[in-house]
């Protein structure tokens, strides 16, 4: 019982304290008259002796605990009729709070899903995957992160630091299914993968150690996706067989929604014996598997990429060869960064960007908190001579500020609830998609956290500042006392200068994005990437197109009928997608020292390549018909590789052997291409980077890998996707379309989108901030000329022009925001540098963007100005005066 | 003007108060009597400081309380000592023991 209980039977409470105190009081009296006094007097002398019974039943009460939630409660009370009766200020308060709080809890929610709760899995903090960095190169790029099947062997038994390890590869897989083929993205994954990342199965079994063996029936499980799109959730399809890759295969389980592990749709069991399925070549000794690994208990992530590294020196020492760079080291990553990537250095910066917004809104609170301070000043000091101590005060008005603030939270979390949705919506797909954005109790519990917070920031300084000084004295002079006035003046004009300063540091990172977002957009590419139509083209690969002739002859046609469409300007074929050049290789000039290193990238063409893609001709002559036809060995080079290999020397008539064609069967070995022409350069390692060599041979030389068709337009290339569909069904019903569009909407997809997603928020946020400020400037400035209505009267009296006037008030508001602006600028360019690295194009200290910012700044700052002052300079000077 | 008998040293108030409700059951204005009794007239404790001082060391646990019948036949408030009151009350006492013991060394060496 105890305090509760007599918080709620307070009645009782007081009559039993008037009892007790009563009774003392009788017994003196008792005392007094039993020795001699007389009723009235023994009475007197009693009640002077116990002094005032109130104040006394006042400190009683005090010493109780539950004194303590009666004040509070009382202080509550009080808070809430104060703010009712001050509605307007209580709705901009907590307006601003809430958007500050809500958006604020708007980044908090999706940076969670993506970086504290991305996936479903077990422990994956733990879980690692390897980078082979080259050290040879300047800047020790990623080699590759795939190893080849011995490479995953040696590292699965001789590893002192890993609890358990996942070996995984992707392939295509086509499904036949008597009508026509399709094609779906399909992983061999070792059989204890599923159990490695203890997702249960939505329906039927995964892999266990028994799958996958030579000799064994072939299974295969299959993602929630695929299940739902193409077989409509049908739980019957469970344990019937399908016709995949050219093997019967029978369905043992399907996964469940939130699971999207080894990023394929199916996956197949990889078991690593001799001749089983999925190690046949060409998988055996090409680099292809990824593995993710568990750490050890106590093992640091440094300590088992070592581990890794040295068991990957003894393979390279042991099996010199084209694997391994000539200095390289291997990294651990997790899986977690591995897959986020550099997602989340955009959402740190939306979250940095968002807690400027929540301290620009705190800002302008406690910049109205004080106005209203101001305004109260006697009201303070009324109860200060009442006997109400500082500390009580300051509560009082701390009470006040935690209830906007609160209020806000609500608010703030409708506003997040609402503006997740929206969020969710422009989200890029990649890097997070098995994340769930949403409230959850950690969400919330941070969104109480900031109202906390905020309630501290916005509401401490004017509380502490409210009962600063003499409190007593203010009772006289207050109001519009100059004195008062100026010194709160100080704390808002510190307070405008820091919202100000605050506002640039956004406006300067979110106009360098979208001025990066616009270099990366309108990139040179040298065709219209909306012109440009796409398609990879799958075959089967051991079936009727096993020799480079039969694969060449089935493009040829292909070719010739897509050419025929309308609205197509000109096709080709070829194996890479700008603005991605083909692969990289080591190289080796015939009559040049083999030591120096060379690299290549190879692009297998057609004729038209360089029409399609509007490469002009430098030097010596195109790939001709017959070039192709009769698979010479002959190579165009780019100017990027003349210049490289050649410098001065005349490219024309060189020989040049790509080093990777030896390791594989299908390739020429051992072939020299002679130099026939040299084309201009053209981006061929994504938008930003500089051109890098590239070689471009007749397509016709191998049969080995899959192509892609590149047509140029004159129409949507979405508008033709189904002829071309069509026109490759009818030479070859079994080859299927992988993936297709237009250049832009690959470009949109892989290189906008997270860009896009960046410059969406942060500019929304600078928006809303830019918006605080405006009216946070607006109002001190309203509010420091209602203060000084009595000077601006007595100057009007002595002659003083309206100008004047409107120039002494924007003088005034403008030097505050010139100090902000100063500030601001100060600050974004120690800033903004945290951000290079997501602004490719751009230069961090863009002078352009930082003027910009300054100059929509100067004339906001005006109007915000220009409008007191404009009020100011209208007052008449008899009014202004006899308010006095 | 009447108070020329000192007032209780500040903070020793709750360790007299524990030490006179360790005897028995008393209520606030025996409390009050006692002390001075027991101090020769030396200590005087206004009501202002013995009542809530009373409510604090009640509502923190250390004494309890119960409405009986004095001998008198009146309805009183009687103030009994808690377990956690006598331990608090015998702590108090050994740090007095030490703090007065320690006051007087410095007095009779300072000459």
């Amino acid at each position: 019982m105890g305090w509760f209980h007599r918080l709620f039977h307070k009645r009782l409470e007081d009559k039993r304290l008037d009892a007790e105190l009563r009774f003392h009081l009788e017994e003196r009296v008792r005392d007094y008259m039993a020795s001699g006094l007389s009723p009235q007097e023994a009475r007197r002398r009693a009640n002077l002796a116990f002094g005032g019974l109130e104040q006394m039943k006042e400190d009683c009460r005090e010493a109780r605990f539950e004194s303590h939630i009666e004040d509070f409660l009382r202080d509550f009370q009080y808070a809430f009729r104060s703010l009712a009766k001050d509605r307007r200020f209580a709705l901009v308060a907590v307006f601003a709070l809430a958007l500050g709080i809500g958006a604020t809890t708007v980044m908090f929610s999706v940076l969670y899903a993506a970086v504290v709760d991305p996936f479903p899995y077990r422990d994956f903090q733990h879980a690692v995957e390897f980078d082979l960095h080259n050290l040879a190169e300047p800047s020790n790029d990623i080699a590759r992160y795939h190893y080849t099947i011995p490479e995953f062997l040696a590292i699965r038994e001789q590893n002192h630091s890993l609890e358990d390890i996942v070996g995984n590869y992707q392939l295509d897989v086509l499904y036949s299914d008597g009508k026509g083929t399709r094609r779906f993205l399909g992983g061999y994954v070792t059989t204890n993968g599923f159990e490695f990342m203890g997702v249960p199965p939505l329906l039927g079994r995964y892999f266990s150690a028994g799958d996958g063996k030579p000799g064994t029936p072939f299974v295969f499980m299959m993602n929630y996706k695929l299940w739902q799109t193409e077989f409509g959730g049908d739980p019957k399809i469970l344990g019937q067989t399908f016709f995949l890759n050219g093997k019967t295969r029978t369905l043992i389980g399907i996964m469940p929604q939130r699971f999207n592990g080894y990023g394929s749709s199916l996956w197949f069991p990889l078991d690593l014996s001799p001749g089983a399925d999925g190690t046949v070549f060409p998988v055996h000794d090409a680099n292809v598997m990824w593995a993710l690994a568990r750490l050890k208990k106590g093992v640091t992530r440094q300590a088992a990429g070592d581990d890794v590294d040295a068991i990957l020196h003894r393979l390279a020492h042991d099996n010199p060869g084209e694997l391994y760079p000539q200095r390289f080291k291997v990294v651990a990553r997790s899986l977690v960064d591995f897959v986020v990537g550099d997602f989340s250095k955009t959402l740190y910066s939306a979250l940095a960007a968002v807690f400027l917004l929540l301290l620009i809104a705190c800002g302008n609170v406690a910049n109205l908190l004080l106005a209203r301070a101001t305004i109260r000043e006697r009201e303070i000091a009324v109860r200060a001579s009442l006997g109400a101590g500082r500390r009580r005060l300051v509560r009082q008005l701390l009470v006040e500020s935690c209830l906007l603030a609160g209020a806000a939270c609500f608010a703030g979390c409708l506003f997040a609830y609402f503006g997740l949705k929206g969020v969710v919506a422009i989200i890029p797909p990649g890097p997070i998609p098995e994340a769930i954005i949403g409230l959850n109790p950690a969400v919330l519990l941070f969104a109480l956290g900031i109202a906390a917070l905020t309630t501290l920031t916005c509401g401490l300084a004017p509380a502490l500042h409210a009962v600063r000084g003499n409190l007593e004295l203010r009772m006289f002079g207050s109001g519009k006392g100059a004195g008062g006035g100026f010194r709160h003046g100080k704390l808002r004009s510190c307070l405008v200068i820091a919202e100000v300063a605050l506002s640039i540091v956004l406006l300067t990172g979110s106009g360098l994005m979208m001025r990066s977002f616009f270099a990366l957009t309108h990139v040179e590419l040298g065709f219209n990437p909306a012109r440009m139509l796409y398609a990879w083209v799958s075959t089967a690969e051991h079936g009727p197109y096993e020799t480079a002739v039969k694969k060449t002859l089935f493009y040829e046609q292909v070719l010739q009928r897509v050419k025929a469409l309308p609205g197509v300007i000109s096709a080709t074929e070829t194996i890479s997608m700008p603005p991605l050049g083909g692969d990289g290789g080591e190289i080796t000039i015939l009559g040049k020292p083999a030591s120096q290193h060379r690299s290549s990238g190879v692009d297998l063409c057609g004729e038209a390549y360089f029409q399609v893609l509007g490469l002009r001709l430098l030097r010596g002559r195109l790939l001709s018909e017959t070039d192709i036809d009769s698979a010479r060995r002959v190579a165009v080079v780019n100017e990027a590789f003349a210049r490289a290999y050649f410098g001065s020397e005349n490219p024309l008539g060189q020989k040049i052997k790509f080093n990777d064609f030896d390791q594989f069967p299908e390739t020429p070995h051992d072939a020299y291409f002679e130099i026939t022409g040299v084309v201009s350069d053209f981006k061929n390692r994504g938008l930003f980077h500089p051109p890098v060599p590239e070689a471009f041979l007749p397509h016709s030389i191998t049969g080995f890998g899959d192509r892609n068709i590149l047509a140029a337009t004159s129409v949507d290339p979405k508008s033709l996707l189904p002829d071309v569909q069509r026109e490759i069904w009818s030479v070859d019903p079994n080859a299927a379309i992988t993936h297709s569009g237009s250049i832009q909407d690959f470009l949109t997809e892989f290189e906008y989108t997270q860009p896009q997603f960046g410059v969406i928020a942060i500019t929304t946020f600078a928006g809303i901030g830019l918006a605080l400020v405006l009216v946070g400037i607006f109002s001190v400035m309203a509010y420091t000329v209602a203060l000084q209505t009595h000077a601006i009267g007595v100057r009007m009296a002595l002659g003083a022009h309206r100008s004047d006037v409107v120039n002494m008030v924007l003088w005034q508001g403008m030097r505050l925001i010139s100090a902000g602006i100063f500030i601001g600028v100060l600050a974004s360019l120690v800033l903004t540098r945290f951000l290079a690295s997501q602004l490719p194009g751009i230069s961090a200290t863009d002078p352009l963007t930082f003027g910009g910012v300054v100059l929509i700044f100067l004339t906001v700052g005006l109007v915000a100005c220009f409008l007191p002052a404009r009020r100011a300079s209208q007052s008449d000077p008899l009014l202004a005066l006899r308010y006095e | 003007m009447e108070q020329e008998k000192t007032e209780v040293l500040k903070g020793t108030l709750d360790m007299l108060i524990l030490k006179v409700v360790a005897f028995g059951p008393i209520h606030g204005y025996a409390i009050s009597q006692r002390i001075q009794q027991i101090s020769n007239d030396f200590f005087q404790v206004p009501e202002g400081s013995l009542y809530p001082a009373l409510h604090r060391l009640e509502d923190g646990g250390w004494l309890q309380a119960k409405w009986e019948e004095t001998e008198t036949g009146r309805e009183a408030k009687f103030y009994s000592l808690t377990r956690k009151g006598r331990k608090r009350l015998s702590i108090e006492m050994v740090n007095w023991e030490r703090f007065s013991e320690a006051v007087a060394l410095i007095l009779s060496t300072a000459e």
